[in-house]
């Protein structure tokens, strides 16, 4: 079932996130590879995902897990060889599987051949490719990002004598998009992935890529000119392919890189992922329902993408004081949960691995307005090791049977890049994928499920949503609507059973069709429809005319 | 169990909507139009400063007001269609019902009870709608002690007017305070809290259909939490706003004060005849409690009827008063106005004898009750000629005075209680 023509293909997409490094390793080095990825393709496959989207595998010195980049235009050793990929692209598409890929545009490694020359001297050719300043005042008004870790966005480089500037860790340097050499040359990378077949590239960091003075130095509209161009240059020479804005920003300041659908064709949504975590814990969908309130209209051809977890902390950044001190009490009480400002744990552990929140958790995912991303390893239930460094706890191993090193690599355990989860409850022996495949109740059998349903209709992917606003705030429930399709959506948010009245006197006269058990409920009359809900439950039915 | 059918199904229906719930704030109304809109706002405020992680709900119990207090109350909600655009975590619902029966700040207590019941509240606030000067704190210091110290009931401490509340300072609270022992300055008070265990407990008393299930059911609440011997506490809130509002019916109150005092007296002998030690009730952020602001009264009149009362109700004061205090008080009144003193010592033994006739029931319990009106408005007149003058400290020691006077008497009043006059 090769890969499906169709421009809007993104809006139907269920992504899986995957770091190649942590799948599976089919050399024994400890590592995972593409040769290995490409084994699991099966496995994907049957899960029901129809999108991968790879983090950084580039070669890198890996002091940011890859987002530190030394050459753009060819595969870490550790993860095989630029033929790996290729083949593995290949079997992806034929298994109808597209293929994102990150291209990290902000910044390099400071081990990059381009920084080494421009450091090398002032008078170097590509001195220009980075921002370099005798002083380390210039942008004061822009925030550090990494505030566990970094003091200040400029460095000191004791070779050339000069700063540089660098929103990331100080062994990031920014490129100088400023310079059109730079453009030109970042354009060139694209299309050596863009012609090898790859569909969609993440682009990592985008509201930060051009500075200037007098501003916070993000969103400018001359970081917004260098997205047009590439866009314009990809729809001209690509089409059908896409752009994935990843810019962790308010849904107003998001919007504009939409534009008129000639800037991004997707963007994360980050504002709403802490707050359904939030008002699962509240038990009060006012979280969710104020900040999809403030989400604005975007254009057509374009379509938000929506998380529950990734290869990063819980980001707190798009919350307010009070909400985020919430969140910390709630979901990291101990501090090593914490780093800069989120939550570096996964899905399962944040969910005190409740079976039902998890569930809940994913209808929310795969019912809400945009294409979910489901991060690898999260659809078993994985957890999460605290007592690794930076972000490694959510990078662990894929747990795929309880055998050696979780069936992820014949290497000695010592040599694996990461330790695998040992513990009772997370531990690989407990929680792998050959043991759910066992059982139809499994996490696993029933994410395939939801994954199914989610794809058997365009409606969730492209559909219109209307709330509904039920005096119960404990229940969030919406409509979901395309041409003559509609889906109503009703999620009890609270640990307790709860009774809801539903104002659904525009399908008076309609049946509902509950979709995962294809059950009738009864017909919607002129009184309120009421439903009771179990803890946690959410339906997802079908409105027809009978 | 106690009787949910005081709450209407449209009301269940409401409550069914808020769930289980941390924090109640309860706000009884009758056409409080004119001021309940600020005070729920203040409330809605200190909700949001104070507790905002806590499931809070505001209710409000209404006696058929016709003034648009109820749309006052429910226009401070909080939901993701309304004020969405105040700090506030959660959902805040603030919803209005109209009891049964004609306004009686007991009925919405009762109602307000029944509600925090059925949500599960763990600690509720009664919040007067008069009181206009309240402070988004004045929520927290009521509050705090039941959420995070285990406290059953807390009560207000104001700063009053040094002749503000005279029937609270010269009988309420020295009889609580020499009867039962426990030093609480408003016993009677408009806004307090409570906890869960004892709002179950004095929900399920059998007190709903008696008159102090409608009327003085606050004072009732604190002698219950007393008898009890639950953990009180005693919060400063501070100035207490005065309302213009027509003179109070001193026989009303004293229906609601002393008829409450002596029922309960009545009820509960061995809660205040046996010895106990004595119940704290410390007071956190307490401060001189008076203020010295010039003010009329009309002392003419509290000696005319004194007098007038005296000899009006010569033969009822035969039957409740033994002989010694009735001749002492008809020598009382023959003193001219400039002359007239009803010292504390003498105040305590009438007010005792007139428990005991409570008690006794040697008429109408009601005209036991009643009879005291003229004899308290010549405390009062004493009350406010002692202390015309006087700073806030010479207040409070003669208000301990007066308490002193109460128990130095209560051997008296044990005496009295079952025995002749």
């Amino acid at each position: 079932m090769p890969v499906q023509q169709d421009a809007l293909w993104y809006k139907d997409a269920v992504i899986y996130q995957v770091h190649v490094r942590s799948f599976l390793d089919s050399s024994g080095d400890g590592n995972g590879d593409f040769r290995g990825l490409a084994q699991k393709l099966d496995y994907l496959q049957d899960l029901g995902i129809n999108t991968l989207w790879l983090m950084p595998f580039f070669p890198s010195p890996l002091r940011d897990d890859g987002y530190d980049i030394s050459d753009y235009r060819t595969v870490n050793p550790l993860y095989g060889t630029l033929d790996d990929f290729k083949n593995f692209l290949e079997v992806a598409h034929k298994r109808g599987i597209r293929v994102i890929i990150e291209m990290v545009l902000n910044h390099t490694s400071d081990q990059h051949p381009w920084f080494q020359e421009s450091r090398s001297s002032r008078s170097n050719p590509r001195r220009d490719w980075y921002v370099w300043s005798d002083t380390d005042t210039k942008y004061k008004g822009t925030r550090i990002i990494f505030l566990d870790t970094e003091l200040s966005n400029w460095a000191w480089d004791p070779v050339s004598k000069q700063y540089y500037w660098h929103r990331f860790f100080s062994h990031q340097p920014d490129l100088n998009w400023d310079n059109p050499a730079v453009r030109e040359e970042m354009w060139d990378v694209m299309r050596f992935w863009l012609d090898m077949g790859v569909d969609a590239f993440r682009l990592d960091a985008v509201p930060y890529l051009v500075e200037r003075e007098g501003t916070n130095c993000e969103n400018l509209p001359e970081t917004h000119g260098v997205i047009k161009d590439l866009r314009t240059r990809l729809d001209r020479e690509y089409p059908g392919r896409m752009l994935l804005a990843e810019a962790n920003q308010w849904p107003s300041d998001l919007r504009a890189y939409f534009s008129t659908g000639d800037e991004f064709h997707m963007a994360f949504h980050f504002p709403l992922m802490p707050r359904m975590f939030m008002g699962v814990k509240l038990e009060d969908r006012k979280p969710i329902t104020e900040i999809l309130k403030q989400t604005p209209e975007i254009p057509e051809t374009c379509q938000w993408c929506l998380f529950l977890r990734n290869h990063d902390e819980l980001t707190l950044e798009m919350v307010t004081d009070l909400e985020r001190d919430y969140m910390y009490d709630e979901y990291a009480k101990e501090k090593a949960m914490r780093l800069n400002l989120g939550i570096r744990r996964r899905l399962a552990p944040l969910l005190d691995n409740d079976r039902r929140r998890i569930e809940l958790m994913n209808g929310m995912l795969m019912s809400m307005p945009g294409t979910p991303i489901v991060y690898y390893g999260d659809e078993i239930g994985m957890g999460d090791n605290i007592n690794l460094g930076d972000r490694n706890g959510v990078r662990t191993p894929m747990q795929w049977d309880g055998g050696w090193n979780g069936g992820f690599s014949t290497a000695d355990p010592e040599t694996l890049y990461s330790p695998l989860m040992l513990n009772p409850v997370y531990g690989f022996q407990a929680v792998n994928v050959q043991s759910q495949k066992r059982f139809d109740h499994s996490l696993l059998a029933w994410m395939k499920r939801l994954i199914k349903i989610r794809k058997s209709t365009a409606v969730f992917g492209r559909g219109s949503i209307q709330f509904l606003y039920p005096a119960n705030h404990r229940v969030l429930a919406y409509v979901r609507k395309l041409g003559n399709e509609t889906i109503l959506v009703v999620n009890n948010l609270s640990s307790s059973a709860q009774a809801v009245e539903l104002d659904l006197k525009p399908y008076k006269g309609n049946i509902l069709v509950e979709m995962f058990g294809r059950n009738v409920f009864p017909r919607i009359g002129d009184l309120p429809y009421l439903l009771t809900m179990g803890p946690y439950q959410f339906y997802w039915f079908k409105i027809r005319r009978v | 169990m106690p009787d949910e059918s005081i709450l209407s199904d449209e009301f269940i229906r409401e409550l069914i909507n808020v769930g289980e719930v941390d924090i109640l704030v309860g706000v009884p109304t009758h056409n409080d139009a004119r001021t309940v809109g600020q005070v729920v706002q203040a409330v809605r405020a200190g909700l949001l400063k104070y507790f905002p992680r806590a499931r809070s709900v505001i209710i409000n119990a209404d006696g058929g007001s016709r003034d648009g207090t109820r749309d006052l109350v429910c226009a401070a909600s909080i939901n993701d269609t309304v004020g969405s655009n105040l700090p506030a975590l959660r959902t805040l619902h603030s919803i209005s019902t109209q009891y049964e029966g004609p306004p009686a700040s007991g009925t919405a207590l009762h109602t307000i009870l029944a509600a925090a019941d059925l949500l599960q509240a763990k600690a509720c606030a009664v919040i007067s709608p008069e009181s206009t000067s309240l402070e988004p704190e004045w929520v927290e210091r009521l509050l705090r002690p039941v959420i995070r110290e285990g406290v059953d009931l807390v009560l207000p401490v104001y700063r009053r007017h040094k002749f503000d509340g005279m029937l609270i300072r010269n009988l309420v609270y020295p009889v609580t305070r020499a009867v039962y022992g426990c030093t609480v300055q408003e016993p009677y008070p408009s806004d307090y809290a409570f906890s869960s265990n004892l709002g179950s407990n004095f929900l399920n008393q059998d007190l709903w259909t008696q008159e102090q299930g409608r009327h003085g059911t606050e004072l009732w609440l604190t002698l219950a939490a007393i008898i009890g011997r639950y953990r009180i506490y005693q919060s400063f809130l501070g100035t207490r706003g005065r309302l213009e509002s027509p003179p109070s019916d001193l026989v009303k109150a004293m229906r609601e004060t002393a008829g409450l005092l002596f029922c309960s007296m009545d009820c509960y002998p061995a809660a205040w005849k046996d010895s106990r030690e004595p119940l704290p009730a410390p007071c956190g952020g307490c401060q001189p409690a008076v203020s010295l602001e010039p003010m009329r009264v009309n002392r003419k009149r509290l000696h005319q009827m004194f007098t007038f009362g005296i000899s009006q109700l010569e033969p009822v004061f035969s039957s409740i008063l033994s002989t010694p205090t009735h001749e002492e008080l008809k020598r009382l009144a023959t003193l001219p106005e400039n002359e007239f003193e009803l010292p504390e010592p003498l105040w305590a033994r009438t007010v005792y004898e007139f428990a005991a006739a409570y008690h006794r029931a040697v008429i109408g319990r009601d005209h036991v009750v009643q009879a005291l009106v003229p004899l308290f408005r010549g405390r009062a007149l004493t009350f406010l000629t002692e202390n015309r003058e006087a700073k806030e400290s010479e207040i409070e020691s003669n208000i301990d005075k007066v308490c002193h006077a109460f128990e130095a008497e209560k051997p008296y009043l044990l005496q009295v209680w079952d025995g002749g006059k």
